[in-house]
């Protein structure tokens, strides 16, 4: 029996509704006059109620339905008090405990203390309702019930007969699922009990009534309650809730399509060579450049999710800072449609909580506004986070730098504040005993700032005193097929991520100046630090040249100018991650295999750049 | 009194079948040797109930089925099937048909079939 495919069924429902809940109690305390929202409240609070007590979920049962009884209560009202939507918050926090230890397949955690110990401060508020109300738990899901038939041993064609018992069941009302389902039945699934959910108005004695008639049935069940039994059978543990995607049929479609035209393209490109046609060969390379693009952007689509389901989160995010912090904060969220790859969004979800964090610790004084953008620029996703608070003092910046030695007093004096702001990320900045009022933010910062390097993205902070600090993170659409840099050392071939770099350049030696040991050039007025890549490579020193080729990028928030051997131009590369033990390699983020055969790796300047730091520390 | 129409291309079925309906007070309207017979004693004769043989010559059951739920999509129509043929009686149900009785069967199997398709 496949009790396993309900269980997941439920999780993921409930966990929508729960969702949902938080949403909405977010809102409604923002709008206390909203009755509808209440209502829509306590419906979420009866669904899951009602799935969770034909689930046999029983702590999950009791405490949805004594949610939904405060709910009700304020129904009649049409106002919630703030520390009644606290509390309301709490089971919700409370229900998602509980779908974690079903998830487990664990026992549900203890609600009763939740229940009483609310109760209990209830009773000075308002006499509480009868306690037989409590009770009414068993006809909880009046209107969904799971049947359970079997079959008798000496039924010939189980298939069929199952198929007309279902075809009979759902005569009483709305088949929601079925083990075997229908389709497996048709294609042949052998099995002799049925479990069918049904949505119906007809009492369950009435439905047994009419199955009775059957005598290939053995029995006739109403498992109110899953049975112990079977729980334990199916009980594989966790379920992996990112292990599938769901795909649109139109874009299924477009693949077959797009799969259709490769082959036609590939009979092309056959017959062309065999005949040493070479303008059509050159058309059909052109054909197959234009397929594989759009084979790319579809592929890419499969992956992506709008930013919605990351930001859904936040306004209870903000609300819960609020309430500790007694500030008045609202949350403006713009492009929550846009569509960015899964796995860069997962990575999102912690800094993003962080930098709402920072923004409302630190940003804003009393009250205002903190925001959040998310816009496409070409091959780059940028989402933005904004607060109209007092903003960074940059001088404080560079004072604490000084301080804490990051810095020498020689870079405070050049530095300018665009650069200053990025000094918030060093790791240095964000001990405890600097995180005072006036040191502004920080905090956590540099975890930020590595999470959306490690996705081959650029962060950025820029501030404006009194007016408030953005926040921004540039990010590539895709992290397994990038666009990168490709430039030589001794030999070997390197990728460098676009998206890491500011800029290239050819100078003559000449230009190059020295301050104390350090090789610099200047750049647009900006003294820039050299650093050579085959002196971090470790490889022999080059032959000298005419031009020396820089990559302009960031390092620990400062530009530096990396001097490579040759620039090799652009190209999209699809990377793979390297096997074990070669992942262990500092400055290595994965390795591709170029069109002509050649093999490069992709280079991370700072990650390289820390393992130096480490071994010298 | 109620009508049955037995469609079945093999005698000895359409006899036994005839023999199990009269002995429980049934009227034997009509049988049918194919799919082609069975459609138009159908339309000519309405009866209550038909159980229709799966496999037989010019006309297969299911598509005799077919062509008289199109007309008279109320029609009570019960499959005989042989064993082996779940397939073939599973796209019988999807196209329409009430239930199925599998060969050899039992008098009172039969009755218990026809029971609940009557009373549905």
């Amino acid at each position: 029996m496949d009790i396993e495919k309900y269980r997941k069924m439920f999780l993921s429902e409930a966990a929508e509704h729960l969702q949902n809940m938080a949403k909405q109690l977010v809102a409604v305390e923002a709008d206390p006059e909203d009755g509808e929202g209440i209502n829509s409240l306590f419906r979420e609070a009866h669904s899951i109620k009602g799935m969770a007590a034909t689930m046999g979920f029983d702590a999950t049962t009791r405490l949805a339905h004594h949610l939904e009884d405060r709910l009700a209560e304020f129904r009649g009202k049409g106002q919630i008090s703030s520390e009644m939507i606290d509390r309301l918050l709490a089971g919700v926090d409370l229900l998602e405990g509980l779908l974690e230890d079903i998830a487990q397949g664990e026992q549900e955690r203890d609600v009763d203390l939740f229940i009483h110990g609310e109760q209990l401060a209830l009773i000075e508020l308002e006499p509480l309702d009868s306690a037989e109300e409590d009770d009414a738990c068993c006809d909880l899901a009046s209107n969904r019930m799971l049947i359970r038939l079997l079959l008798d041993e000496s039924v010939v064609a189980p298939g069929p007969r199952l198929l007309v018992l279902l075809n009979r069941v759902a005569e009483f009302g709305t088949v929601l699922e079925t083990t075997p389902s229908e389709e497996n039945l048709l294609q042949g699934e052998i099995s002799r009990t049925l479990l069918v959910q049904l949505e119906t108005e007809i009492p369950q004695q009435e439905i047994l009534k009419r199955l009775e008639c059957y005598r290939e049935l053995s029995k006739i069940e109403f498992p109110a309650a899953v049975l112990e039994e079977e729980t334990a059978r199916n009980k594989p543990g966790r379920v992996s809730a990112t292990s599938t995607v769901r795909v649109d049929t139109d874009l299924l479609d477009r693949f077959i399509n797009l799969t259709g035209e490769l082959i036609t393209n590939r009979y092309q490109l056959q017959s062309a060579a065999g005949e040493k046609d070479w303008t059509e060969l050159n058309e059909g390379l052109g054909q197959l450049a234009r397929l594989v693009k759009s084979l790319h952007h579809q592929v890419l689509q499969v992956r992506m999710m709008p930013l919605e389901s990351v930001t859904g989160r936040l306004p209870r995010t903000v609300r819960d800072l609020c309430r500790s912090s007694g500030k008045e904060v609202r949350l403006e969220v713009l492009g929550a449609s846009l569509e960015i790859d899964r796995s860069i969004l997962e990575a999102l979800t912690d800094p993003l909580t962080h930098m709402i964090r920072n923004a409302i610790d630190h940003g804003i004084a009393k009250q205002g506004t903190v925001q959040i953008k998310a816009w496409r620029e070409r091959d780059q996703i940028l989402i933005q986070v904004a607060d109209d608070g007092r903003g960074i003092d940059p001088e404080m910046v560079r004072q604490r730098a000084l301080d804490s030695n990051l810095i020498s007093p020689g870079q405070a004096q050049t530095m300018r504040d665009f650069e200053t702001y990025q000094l918030l990320c060093l790791p240095g900045f964000t001990t405890k005993e600097q995180v005072t009022e006036t040191s502004g933010r920080g905090v956590g910062m540099d975890v930020v700032k590595s999470v959306v390097e490690k996705l081959g993205g650029v962060l950025l902070i820029d501030s404006n005193l009194g007016k408030g600090t953005r926040v921004t993170m540039k990010l590539p659409l895709s992290v397994a097929i990038i666009r990168v840099l490709l430039v030589l050392c001794d030999g070997s071939l390197l990728g460098i991520p676009i998206t890491r770099i500011l800029q290239t350049v050819e100078v003559e030696p000449g230009e190059v100046q020295t301050s104390g040991k350090q090789l610099a050039i200047s750049l647009h007025g900006e003294l820039i630090p050299l650093l050579s890549l085959r002196k971090i490579m470790q490889r022999p020193k080059g032959p000298g040249k005419t031009m020396l080729s820089l990559v302009i990028t960031e390092v620990f928030g400062r530009k530096v100018g990396l001097v490579v051997d040759r620039l090799q131009g652009q190209q999209e590369v699809f990377v793979q991650s390297l096997p074990s033990p070669f992942d262990q390699l500092r400055g290595t983020g994965g390795g591709a295999i170029l069109g002509d055969g050649r093999i490069m790796f992709l280079f991370d300047l700072q990650s390289k750049l820390e393992g130096r730091r480490a071994k010298g520390a | 009194m109620k009508q049955v129409l037995i469609v079945d291309d093999a005698l000895f079925m359409r006899n036994l079948l005839r023999d199990i309906f009269e002995g429980a007070g049934w009227t034997v309207v009509a049988e049918a040797e194919d799919g082609f017979q069975a459609v138009e004693q159908f339309q000519a004769l309405q009866p209550d109930l038909v159980t229709m043989d799966i496999v037989m010559p010019r006309m297969g059951g299911i598509d005799a089925m077919r062509r008289i739920l199109q007309d008279f999509p109320e029609a009570r129509i019960v499959m005989c099937s042989a064993l082996g043929q779940e397939r073939m009686v599973m796209e019988a149900i999807n196209a329409g048909a009430m239930d199925f009785i599998v060969k050899p069967f039992q008098d009172q199997q039969v009755l218990d079939v026809v029971a609940r398709v009557c009373n549905a």
